[in-house]
């Protein structure tokens, strides 16, 4: 059973990354009742970023986050103003072929400027492990952990607690009455699309120095993100973050016990299920699923 | 024995329970109108009864089979055909085809379809914007359009959610007769109305709902007078 | 009579080129826009018609494509009879989901196609006793009508384009029917439909399984024609979004516009991989850029595509919604 301490460690780390990718894409959902399908090509393109400070400027990945921050902030702004925000009101169809159209053209892009193969960002401490009681930590995945968190808890204090945030939760709510209450939605939809963005901007540079860096790099992790959130109940900030644990949990312990070939399958199966028994996700509210179609 | 019987159905949402033990009977050929201020449960009720709710408690029939908890496209086939409160008219489609959806129902045949669409939408005065896009339609054709398509699957009892909402005063007086008369042809109506004045001259009973339930059940003149009525749902500006 | 004229002109000259034309690239990417043509159309009926967008029908594509491969290299049969077996497991894999979509509503069912298509790829990739996992399997030729064994690309034009005459007339159905009224009522306000009698979950079943058994059919098909299954290829998402890309861009909901679409597409992506072929093999993605683009533009403003757009300006028909 010595085992244990390292599975649960391995899940909390892996847990807090899937987090804040799927943070992004719920609080995105919840306010703007869009899915974002391009959501993993901005990760993929955060990973980029990070690569290429690190390989031509050298510089440390997390110093490029204090970059990434105001960059990916501003990429999502324009970003919306260009792409989202002539459908912002169509149907659901229309929103997603808009995504898809966005997600088809970053990846491309990547492909075309950066070619299909796979990239390593290789810091000096890459190799180092923290060990404490049993456990095995990896720093880069310790760091990316902790910065995670510390990115979750303040998206979570600015929505709670600041004006902005508050005013994005009442769109979120009821965008008619919002706008009738004098409040610009256009604007809080372009900042919350913004917002995403930049989670996810920071999701990637922290991932970069972890994972291989290419341009479908994306999917897997906004696979994982896309369930978490289902599973959260789409929209549900707080059950996006558990949901993105158990996800790590059940990636964790399905690679230890059968092997990492099929962990994917696993949380695959997990999500057919829970769709099949309760579509609102586990924590989302009955009925959610079928809202405003 | 009346054509559609509503016994003891209750609803509840979480901790609200829109709708407490309501019983009704609309006897064939009858026009029943419901009243009640929002929030009394008329709308819940309307769902319940064309099968898009499944009451927790209760039961509908219709002449005497029950169709409680049936998918709401089984209930309609069954024959209880609805409007919507807010209308909900096939956008894309012209109005014509919008009317042959509800005669599709009745019959295989897309040419016949046609054919009892149009029949339908000259009964409800609407020949003229036969080929034009539903989108297009002001609120009172649209109303119009939603009575066509719900007759067109030849309901037996027909369920009419605000009949005078949300058209100009102008348009009211037309929509009232166009009920009238499909009244005077037989058909069997369960009418939710806002408009008191409306309901009382064409109702030949009403039913007041208040927090789910029903207050009162009589004919339009007592229901109007009914102290509980007035006081629940009327308030003090009708009393003076 | 006349809205089918450009579409019979189409199938007729795609049924004649062949006689005249014997260039073996010309051939080769006719039989391709053919076959993506028929699959794009197969997917118009979920994605256009029963307005059930899916970004997953690579699952049946593959689902198709690997009972044919299988059906002659593990279990002696001939591809005819594995096609049937890949559009039956497909129509039932079809059915599942769309008594899903009654409870997955636009985005929610989006994802749910994906992660299925997911699965099966990964399944695929791993189940290395039967599908020889991630290498892929060779669909060896054996010379002959029955067993798919056909050198003459001419012949192959001509199957494929059965298919996708099929597919067509499947679409023109779904224009004309009272089925197809019914289903445009469910698309445009599923509960007012329901509302009117109309069992609004059977149709979309019903579509969904049609559309998974013609994709897998088309999977199989270019299987057989191309020799090769590997199931990065078959199952990805990138073959999903080709199906609805074409459509889109052709015309969704209309019945000549996913073959006009994978004209296109195909015409472009044959030339840029000739062009490109080999060395700067990542300018192949160019084309993908512009697909991307022109997604987020026809979106914005010809939502029903060339075919919309072409019918808007002449005034006909086929524009107006079915």
């Amino acid at each position: 059973m010595e085992v244990i301490p390292q599975l649960v460690v391995s899940t909390i780390l892996l847990g807090g990354l899937y987090a804040l990718i799927a943070v992004g894409l719920t609080l995105i959902f919840g306010v703007m009742r869009v899915v974002n399908f391009a959501h993993g090509e901005f990760l993929m393109l955060a990973m980029y970023a990070a690569f290429w400070a690190f390989t031509l400027l050298h510089m440390d990945p997390y110093l490029t986050l204090f970059v990434s921050l105001p960059l990916f902030f501003a990429v999502g702004w324009v970003s919306y103003r260009v792409v989202m925000r002539p459908v912002i009101h169509a149907s659901h169809n229309a929103q997603v072929f808009t995504t898809v159209g966005l997600s088809i053209l970053l990846q491309n892009a990547a492909l075309v400027l950066f070619t299909a193969d796979a990239q390593f960002l290789r810091t000096d401490y890459y190799t180092v492990v923290l060990r404490l009681g049993g456990a095995v930590f990896n720093l880069a995945q310790t760091v990316a952990f902790v910065i995670a968190v510390l990115a979750t808890v303040s998206l979570f204090a600015f929505l709670r607690w600041s004006y902005t945030g508050k005013i994005m939760r009442a769109t979120a709510q009821d965008p008619q009455v919002a706008s009738l209450m004098g409040i610009d939605t256009g604007r809080i939809y372009a900042l919350t699309w913004a917002v995403g963005i930049t989670c996810v901007g920071a999701a990637g540079v922290l991932l970069a120095p972890i994972y291989p860096v290419y341009p479908t790099a994306g999917l897997q992790f906004v696979l994982i993100a896309y369930i978490a959130v289902v599973l959260g109940g789409l929209g549900n900030m707080a059950g996006a973050l558990i949901a993105a644990v158990i996800i790590a949990a059940v990636e964790v312990i399905g690679s230890y016990t059968i092997g990492t070939a099929w962990k994917e399958v696993l949380y695959l199966m997990l999500f057919i299920f829970v769709l099949v028994v309760r579509p609102a996700g586990l924590f989302g509210q009955r009925g959610a699923e079928a809202l405003g179609t | 024995m009346s054509l559609l019987s509503v016994s003891g159905i209750t609803k509840s949402f979480g901790g609200v329970t829109a709708n407490k033990g309501i019983s009704i009977e609309v006897g064939e050929g009858e026009l029943v109108g419901i009243i009640g201020p929002n929030g009394a449960g008329k709308s819940t009720l309307f769902e319940c009864i064309s099968g898009f709710y499944t009451p927790d408690a209760g039961e509908v029939k219709l002449d005497g089979k029950r169709i409680t908890g049936l998918a709401p496209d089984v209930v309609c086939r069954a024959g209880i055909a609805r409007t919507f409160q807010k209308l909900r008219p096939f956008q894309g489609m012209t109005v014509l085809e919008n009317v042959m959806v509800g005669a599709l129902t009745r019959t295989k045949d897309v040419k016949h379809a046609r054919e009892v669409a149009r029949e339908w939408l000259s009964r409800v005065g609407l020949d003229e914007k036969v080929d034009t896009f539903a989108r297009t339609l002001s609120t009172g054709q649209r109303k119009r359009l939603e009575l066509a398509r719900a007759l067109a699957t030849e309901p037996r009892v027909l369920l009419l959610d605000e009949v005078t909402g949300g058209v100009d005063q102008r348009t009211i007086p037309g929509l009232v007769q166009l009920v009238r008369d499909l009244h005077g042809r037989g058909v069997t109506l369960l009418v939710i109305e806002h408009n008191m004045r409306v309901i009382t001259a064409v109702a030949q009973r009403i039913v007041a709902l208040y927090l789910g339930e029903v207050i009162a059940d009589g004919a339009p003149q007592e229901v109007a007078r009914d102290r509980r009525v007035v006081e629940a749902y009327l308030g003090q500006a009708y009393v003076q | 009579m006349k809205r089918y004229l450009p579409a019979i002109a189409y199938f007729v000259v795609a049924g004649l080129a062949p006689l005249v034309v014997k260039d073996a690239f010309f051939l080769d990417a006719l039989v391709l826009i053919l076959i993506w043509g028929a699959a794009a159309a197969a997917w118009n009926i979920a994605g256009g018609y029963a307005g059930q967008v899916s970004l997953g029908h690579s699952a049946f594509f593959g689902l198709g494509a690997y009972a044919a491969a299988l059906a002659v290299t593990r279990w002696g049969l001939s591809p005819w009879t594995g096609i049937l077996i890949g559009a039956g497991i497909a129509a039932f894999t079809g059915m599942v989901i769309g008594f899903l979509s009654n409870r997955l509503k636009g985005p929610y069912f989006v994802i749910a196609t994906i992660a299925l298509s997911q699965v099966l790829l990964i399944a695929a990739s791993r189940l290395k006793g039967l599908t020889s996992g991630s290498e892929g399997i060779p669909v060896p030729f054996r010379p002959g009508f029955w067993t798919l064994g056909i050198a003459d690309k001419s012949v192959w034009v001509w199957i494929v384009l059965v298919l996708a005459i099929l597919v067509y007339l499947v679409q023109v159905y779904l224009e004309r029917s009272r089925r197809g009224f019914q289903l445009a009522a469910v698309r445009e306000d599923e509960d007012a439909a329901r509302s009117l009698g109309v069992p609004a979950l059977h149709l979309k079943v019903a579509a969904i399984a049609v559309s998974a058994a013609f994709t897998a059919v088309c999977g199989a098909l270019w299987a057989q024609y191309i020799g090769f299954v590997d199931p990065a290829y078959v199952f990805s998402v990138d073959i999903s979004i080709k199906f609805a890309l074409a459509s889109m861009i052709g015309g969704v909901g209309t019945a000549l516009g996913p073959f006009l679409g994978a004209a296109l597409v195909t015409t472009l992506e044959t030339t840029l991989r000739a062009q490109f072929g080999g060395v700067g093999a990542q300018f192949i993605g160019t084309y993908l850029i512009l697909y991307g683009i022109a997604l987020i533009v026809i979106v914005r403003y010809a939502p029903r595509g060339l075919v919309g757009w072409i019918g808007e300006r002449w005034g006909r028909r086929e524009a107006k919604p079915a």
